[in-house]
């Protein structure tokens, strides 16, 4: 007997649940209607968006040559090992197998990329690698997908740190200069001049970077190339650097700190650059290492500073010349002028000393300069006063900007009352005049007494030093030299007075067998003499030593600073420098005393008498010494 | 065994095609999303766990459901001891302890069969009950019975599986009578475990989930990123889709767990509106058939049983369909018979050995 229930109510139900289900499906096919039909033309360009990445393809810079064509700064392929991935979270395993097969500090790498924000895609973990690690990769792509190897151009200086403050360095742009707006339409990453020719011509050098459309996977992988936009090479320029001058130079100062730069007079070309202690631009190019930066900075000779334009110097005896062309074209004294150095003068109740103990004698102008003679240009100094002083400082270029095509040009100081009253608010004592006199109480750097002398080179104009002649094909225009309005026999005679220093004077380990060399030595304090006292071997303590000049003295082709730190005597330090430099350049002997004279030829004329300072309480220009 | 020679004439074969046909769609599109990768090889996989589990549906057909039935509180101490012993000794896979080891590294998950072993006995239980109506009161033994299988299940933790005891449960506990209020009832329970379970049981990433399923863009990367990638197959496969093997977002790999749980993201996406409508037709009309054989059904059991599979079914189809769309939270849960998974596929044919089951059996004693 067969049962049957009553399965009504249960059949109904069923029937309600259907009906539910079927309304849930349809309006599920409503949605996906609305998905892939309505808003299918969006959410596919999501999905192509996906898969496509642009990457920059970074453009070589422009090369940089000499003035005859030799080349100063060069770029070479180089290898970085990349890592991709589109998850940050993927990155700490991948960093960790990979810092076991090649070297480098996964830390280091996760430390840039917590600055580097959201942004992430992909970061370079060794850059310039080897070419063993760039095989180590390649052959594990397939265990790690993640990594490449990328050909990056790589700036390269053959000079290294010959031309470190010239030239400059490159490097990625940091985040500051991102925002700040330095560098506009640059994208982080970019790799731009952080200093020098590098920095100050950075647009035109840069070139145009190109562009790679790739398509990815989901984990950031390239799979194929979808376009490709090459890159614009940066176009080469052509700097007024002259590499026989400079390796000359660089050979003259080795070993020592300063400076030396060289022109052309007659435009202001610099034909040689040279700031030291230097750092070495190569290693800025794949990213220097933060221990080796922070050993620049602390650095207590200071490498990184560009002493030619950034080193604030007194000027001393060097000062002399502006003295000179001051007093003649202002008629307070003729080259006849003369005045009685007793070794000392007195003037406004204080005593002030000459280098010479003994005291010069009756001397003019001519011979003043020749032997540096303080006594002389503390009367010409009283009889020009400040006003005129400042007047001619200023008017050749004191305590201003040179105009280098150079960034970070510092302009120096001149006091003078007007300078006084607004910094210290104090009256200007007629005593200070005297120490402006033999450039004291003032601070200017290498180029700007560099352009004195070039004034006097050149019969009395101003030039704007400038290092580059022409970048991508255009000739970079500087400002032609300025007349400054001397007097044809106020440049002779200064000029006659800078060839007696060579000849007889103070500089004669400048001197050259059978070119003229006109120049004035200086020597900048850097310490009262009293604490000079206290130990006079210590180097830090000792004076830095001074060498103007330029060449040949009547039709000159190079006006030349040549600046050592802690050098002493400018006579004894300097001038030898540049004897040096000058031979190698003219292809002449130097046949200064103590100069490597040619065997037939041996010098007779005995070593200028030992400058000496003089104990001096009251006014610190005593120290001058030569 | 033998098999009555006129059951066969009541076997529902557009049903058994139909399944088989989306069978058939499933490892077609795990090829395409596996192809290319390092888990080439699965549709081979697929293709031995659907052998299986066609041999295991046809064991089940063979025996009446009614003998199933009454095992029913055998099979469910088994499914218990099972779920302890992988949750106490299993081993732990991706932070969760789903699964049961067998011998030579064959992977069992006892959660996917719990399902039809509670849907036997919530079939049994609610069919003892011969009550017309059904009150808070006569549901306690049934739902603590369910209950406990659900609590075992989200502490693997398998979230998905064990929310879908819960429709089997009200389904058959709607036909068996159980007032509207008792069902909101139930609700309100639910809702009490469901807050405090959000207090002291979700693990923080289950929580993480669902506040981006509420704004994705908390977490484009991370949590929220299967939804926006899954949301980006589906939409930019348009009308007629990218074609077969063609998908971009799954064979670049922006799609997640393409060939298990997001399946019907890489259909869509290669198939387009058109693949959509088809697989969606091909599920609605298995389903309408399970309903029907529950309304065929000769006795409440068998009702209740084919009933509470399809509730199953349809609870796990729409579910992972919508989580695919991008309408509700990304949850663990395969879509049946498409999806890649041994134990997926061979409790789908089971279920699907169930209802056909029931069907045939309508007119035999």
């Amino acid at each position: 007997m067969r049962i049957y229930e009553d399965l009504r109510t249960v059949q109904r139900r069923v029937g309600v649940v259907q009906a539910v289900v079927a309304l849930a499906v349809a309006l599920l096919v409503v949605y996906f209607w609305h998905l892939q039909v309505i808003r299918g033309k969006y959410f596919r360009e999501l999905a192509e968006n996906n898969r496509i990445r642009a990457v920059a393809i970074p453009a070589p810079r422009g090369p940089l040559f000499d003035r005859k064509g030799r080349i100063l700064a060069e770029n070479r392929s180089s290898f970085n090992v990349v890592v991709t991935t589109e998850r940050k979270d993927d990155l700490g395993g991948a960093l960790q197998r990979l810092s076991r097969l090649i070297a480098f500090d996964p830390a280091e790498v996760r430390e840039r990329l917590n600055t580097q924000g959201p942004r992430f895609r992909s970061v370079v973990v060794k850059a310039d690698a080897s070419d063993q690690d760039v095989a180590t990769i390649e052959a594990r792509r397939l265990e790690e997908p993640e990594a490449s190897v990328d050909v990056v151009p790589l700036r390269s200086y053959p000079l290294g740190m010959g031309l470190a403050h010239s030239l400059g360095y490159v490097g990625e742009i940091s985040d500051r200069q991102v925002e700040s707006g330095a560098f506009p339409g640059l994208e982080p990453g970019s790799t731009v001049g952080q200093a020098g020719v590098e920095l100050q011509y950075n647009n035109e050098l840069m070139g145009r970077d190109g562009l790679r459309r790739i398509v990815v996977n989901s984990r950031g992988v390239e799979v194929t190339e979808a376009q490709r936009v090459a890159p614009v090479d940066g176009p080469p320029a052509t700097l007024t650097i002259d590499l026989d001058l400079q390796a000359a130079v660089m050979e003259a100062m080795a070993g020592k700190s300063g400076s030396v730069v060289a022109l052309d007079p007659s435009n202001g070309e610099v034909l040689a650059y040279l700031s030291t202690p230097a750092f070495d631009p190569n290693s800025f190019s794949a990213g220097i290492k933060s221990a080796e930066w922070a050993d620049l900075l602390k650095d207590p000779e200071k490498p990184l500073l560009n002493r030619p334009i950034q080193g604030g110097y007194a000027p001393g005896s060097t000062f002399k010349i502006l003295d000179a062309l001051a007093a003649l074209q202002e008629r307070v004294i003729t080259p006849q002028t003369r005045f009685h150095c007793p070794g000392y003068l007195s003037v406004y109740n204080t005593v002030f000393r000459c280098h010479k103990e003994s005291g010069h004698g009756t001397v003019d102008m001519t011979q003043a300069i020749a032997l540096s003679c303080n006594v002389y240009f503390y009367n010409v100094g009283m009889r020009l006063e400040i006003e005129r002083l400042s007047k001619y400082a200023h008017m050749l270029g004191l305590a201003q900007l040179t105009g280098i095509d150079l960034p970070h040009e510092i302009p120096g100081v001149f006091q003078d009352p007007e300078w006084k009253m607004r910094t210290q608010k104090a009256r200007w004592f007629p005593a200070e005049t005297v120490s402006v006199a033999i450039g004291q109480a003032m601070s200017v750097t290498p180029l700007q007494l560099l352009r004195v002398a070039a004034a006097v080179a050149n019969g009395g104009r101003l030039v704007t030093p400038h290092l580059t002649r022409e970048v991508g094909g255009r000739t970079v225009a500087a400002p032609a030299p300025r007349d400054l309005g001397f007097r044809p026999d106020v440049i002779a005679a200064v000029r006659d007075a800078m060839i007696s220093v060579v000849n007889e004077g103070t500089g004669q380990r400048a001197k050259l067998e059978g070119v003229l060399v006109a120049g004035k030595t200086g020597s900048a304090q850097v310490v009262t003499h009293a604490r000079l006292e206290t130990n006079k071997s210590a180097r830090e303590y000792q004076p830095h030593g001074w060498f103007l000049c330029f060449a040949p003295a009547d039709h000159p082709k190079l006006a030349m600073v040549v600046m050592v730190e802690h050098g002493t005597a400018g006579g004894t330090s300097a001038a030898p420098v540049a004897g040096q430099i000058l031979a190698r350049y003219f292809g002449v002997p130097a046949i200064g005393p103590g100069m490597n004279p040619p065997p037939d030829n041996p010098p007779v004329e005995p070593s200028p008498q030992p400058l000496r300072a003089q104990g001096a309480h009251e006014a610190p220009a005593v120290a001058q010494q030569d | 065994m033998a098999i009555d020679r006129r059951l066969l004439f009541n076997i529902d074969w557009g049903f058994l095609a139909a399944a088989l046909i989306l069978l058939g769609i499933g490892v077609a599109t795990i090829l395409s999303a596996t192809f290319a990768g390092r888990n080439h090889g699965l549709e081979i996989k697929q293709l031995y766990a659907i052998a299986l589990g066609l041999v295991g549906m046809l064991v089940i057909v063979s025996l009446d459901y009614r003998r199933l039935v009454d095992r029913a509180p055998v099979l469910y101490l088994a499914a218990l001891a099972v779920l302890v012993y992988v949750l106490v000794l299993g081993p732990r896979i991706a932070n969760t302890r789903r699964w049961f080891m067998g011998p030579g590294g064959f992977q069992v998950q006892p959660s996917e069969f719990a399902k039809l072993v509670a849907a036997l006995l919530v079939a049994k239980l609610f069919a003892e009950a011969k009550k017309e109506t059904l009150g808070l009161f006569d549901i306690l033994v049934p739902g603590a019975a369910v209950g406990v299988l659900v609590v075992l299940i989200a502490a693997e933790p398998d979230l998905g599986t064990a929310f879908t005891l819960v429709p089997l449960f009200l389904t058959v506990g709607f036909l068996a009578g159980l007032r509207v209020r008792a069902i909101l009832g139930v609700f309100l329970v639910m809702l009490m475990v469901g807050s405090l379970g959000w207090m002291f049981v979700l693990k923080d990433y289950q929580k993480s989930r669902i506040y981006t399923f509420l704004d994705p863009n908390l977490d484009p990367r991370g949590a929220g990123y299967q939804k926006i990638q899954s949301e980006i197959a589906v939409g930019s496969g348009g009308v007629v889709g990218k074609g077969y093997k063609n998908g971009t977002q799954a064979q670049l790999g922006y799609l997640p767990a393409r060939h298990t749980d997001f399946i019907f993201s890489v259909l869509a996406e290669e198939n387009g509106f058109v693949g959509v409508v088809a697989v969606l037709g091909l599920y609605m009309f298995i389903l309408w058939r399970a309903f029907e054989t529950a309304q065929m059904a000769r006795d409440r059991v068998g009702a209740f049983l084919a009933a509470g599979i399809a509730a199953i079914f349809s609870f796990q189809v729409v579910y992972n369909v919508a989580m695919v769309a991008g309408l509700v939270p990304v949850k663990g849960l395969p879509l049946p018979l498409m999806s890649y998974g041994g134990s997926s596929v061979l409790s789908s044919l089971f279920a699907v050995g169930l209802i056909l089951n029931v069907r045939m059996r309508r007119f035999a004693n």
